[in-house]
């Protein structure tokens, strides 16, 4: 565990303020995923980006190709 | 030979001769599927008599002259995350107990247009999030998983249950499979192929693509799915046609990359064998062999992950509020644990994608493409949940399986799988060839002249009546 890692009890409040009440039994299943996911994801904070935008693509007045459901 | 066991250009070859009957090729499939399909639970449902009723039209419609090309007539499956005309798509979840789709996919019209017969809905992973396809066995070996999330597509074609599939990628959601159960599979240039109908699970790295017995096969399948008529997919796919190469079986002149890092790291001896020896059958085919070094291997799972598990909560943001017992244990968990995703840390996976996509346009300047191992290993048995590697390392099976196919979702790049052998326990391996962006003919051609002169390497899987 690091020291960004969540406890049960702090995943709720967390989780309601995304928009997602969670019942008492998930707390912990949530936070050990949750923890694991910001432990792989983590790594990207040692990149450095300078003047990198983001990869995510905005296409004005077409819809595009690749659009889903 | 029963006319299920031919691929789908040469079935569409004896269709067009006259030699065999849609009906025939229909009839054959139903028979086949009724023989084996309670061994493999390849189908969520098989929709027998519309097949029925769809070939005997395909029939007349070619006995009167409108034969609508290499298509018409030939029995598929669809991946049931696949929207087709009130029929439901179930994404094999109960969450979609009650679900009717209003309309075709994009896909699935082309299909339908193309004369292309629906047999059924192939299971996938519940909403194609996770690499085993539990309710499926693998064709080769039932006690071993299927691989996914396209697991019901793959192990359909690869017991001769479909002439082909249709399947969804996004972290290797076709080729793994594909590879693991020895048939073809291949992901398409992001964009190329559109997802209109076809429900999500990451919008940024979703792909839909064919799964077939032969590259013949899906370079066939996927000239219908890019869209014949004026539209964006066909407008790229014109530019992914103009390739001299090809399908000759001469490779002179191609470049292959082969990799120095990541790639062959952590890969089980008999897939490294295997999948290097027939990167030497490609410079025996005229290709020249260049070491390639691999970039930004380090945040590739961090990338797809941060990318991938905050999208995929968004999409399910209400059904995970209003009946998040519905989903299963493994699928609930992470869509949950996807709220705690920051904006933050999402828009870091998107920028490294940025790089990534750069680093890789580099490579590919010294390189028309990258060949590799599909997956690490061949295929797990269903209660297997790590590997252990020689160098003592453990990694759960759903990482090892999504390790080497993910960086051409990442990067958009496609991606062709194709079986290359078999290991000592009788189980198939499979080598991808990543392409530049819309480079689909070449990794075909490639894949063609492999197949055209090594076409023994794996077959129909051994599945026997039961």
């Amino acid at each position: 565990m690091t020291t960004a890692d969540l406890l049960p009890q702090e995943v709720s409040p967390w989780a309601l303020r995304a928009g997602l009440p969670l019942a008492a039994e998930r707390l912990d299943p949530v936070a050990a995923t949750a923890n694991h996911v910001q432990g792989v994801i983590g790594a990207l904070r040692a990149l450095d980006f300078a003047e990198t935008a983001p990869a995510a693509t905005y296409f004005a007045g077409e819809e595009p190709a690749d659009a889903a459901v | 030979m029963q006319p299920y066991e031919l691929t789908l250009a040469g079935a569409a070859k004896a269709i067009g001769a006259g030699g065999l009957s849609p009906t025939e090729l229909t009839d054959s499939y139903l028979e086949r599927i009724e023989a084996v399909e309670g061994q493999l639970g390849a189908y969520v449902t098989v929709r027998a008599q519309a097949a029925r009723e769809a070939a005997a039209r395909a029939g007349r419609d070619i006995a009167a002259g409108r034969h609508l090309g290499p298509l018409h007539g030939i029995p598929m499956g669809l991946k049931d995350l696949i929207d087709v005309a009130g029929l439901p798509t179930t994404a094999s979840s109960r969450v979609r107990a009650d679900h009717t789709a209003s309309a075709d996919s994009t896909v699935a019209a082309r299909l339908k247009a193309a004369g292309a017969v629906l047999i059924g809905k192939t299971h996938t992973h519940e909403f194609a999030y996770g690499l085993t396809t539990p309710q499926t066995r693998n064709a080769w070996a039932h006690d071993r998983v299927a691989g996914g999330s396209s697991g019901g597509s793959a192990v359909a074609v690869a017991a001769g249950e479909a002439a082909f599939a249709l399947g969804t990628d996004t972290g290797g959601s076709i080729r793994v499979p594909a590879a693991l159960n020895g048939v073809v599979g291949l992901k398409p240039t992001y964009g190329l192929v559109p997802l209109k109908g076809v429900t999500p699970l990451s919008w940024s790295l979703d792909h839909a693509g064919p799964i077939t017995r032969t590259v013949e096969d899906a370079a066939l399948v996927l000239d219908v799915l890019t869209g014949q008529q004026p539209g964006d997919g066909a407008r790229k796919f014109e530019r992914a046609r103009r390739d001299p190469r090809g399908f000759d079986e001469d490779l002179t002149g191609l470049r292959v990359g082969v990799p120095a890092n990541y790639y062959f790291d952590r890969v089980e001896p008999e897939v490294e064998k295997t999948v290097r020896g027939a990167i030497e059958h490609l410079a025996w085919l005229g290709a020249e062999l260049v070491d390639v070094g691999i970039p930004m291997t380090e945040y590739i799972q961090a990338t797809a992950w941060g990318l991938m598990v905050p999208e995929a909560t968004a999409y399910h943001e209400r059904t995970l509020r209003t009946s998040p017992e519905l989903y299963t244990a493994d699928v609930r968990v992470l869509l949950e644990a996807g709220t705690l995703v920051s904006a933050g840390d999402y828009l870091r996976a998107q920028r490294s994608r940025t790089l990534m996509r750069s680093a890789w346009a580099e490579l590919f300047d010294r390189v028309d493409v990258l060949a590799a191992p599909t997956v690490p290993c061949v295929a797990a048995r269903s209660d297997q949940e790590t590997v252990r590697w020689a160098d003592g390392s453990t990694e759960s099976v759903t990482d090892s399986y999504v390790r080497l196919s993910a960086p051409a979702n990442l990067t958009g790049l496609p991606s062709l799988s194709l079986p290359v052998g078999l290991d000592g326990a009788g189980l198939p391996i499979g080598m991808q060839l990543i392409g530049r962006p819309l480079g689909e003919a070449t990794i075909l051609g490639a894949g063609r002249a492999f197949e055209a002169t090594r076409g023994d390497a794996v077959g129909l899987a051994p599945v026997a009546a039961g």
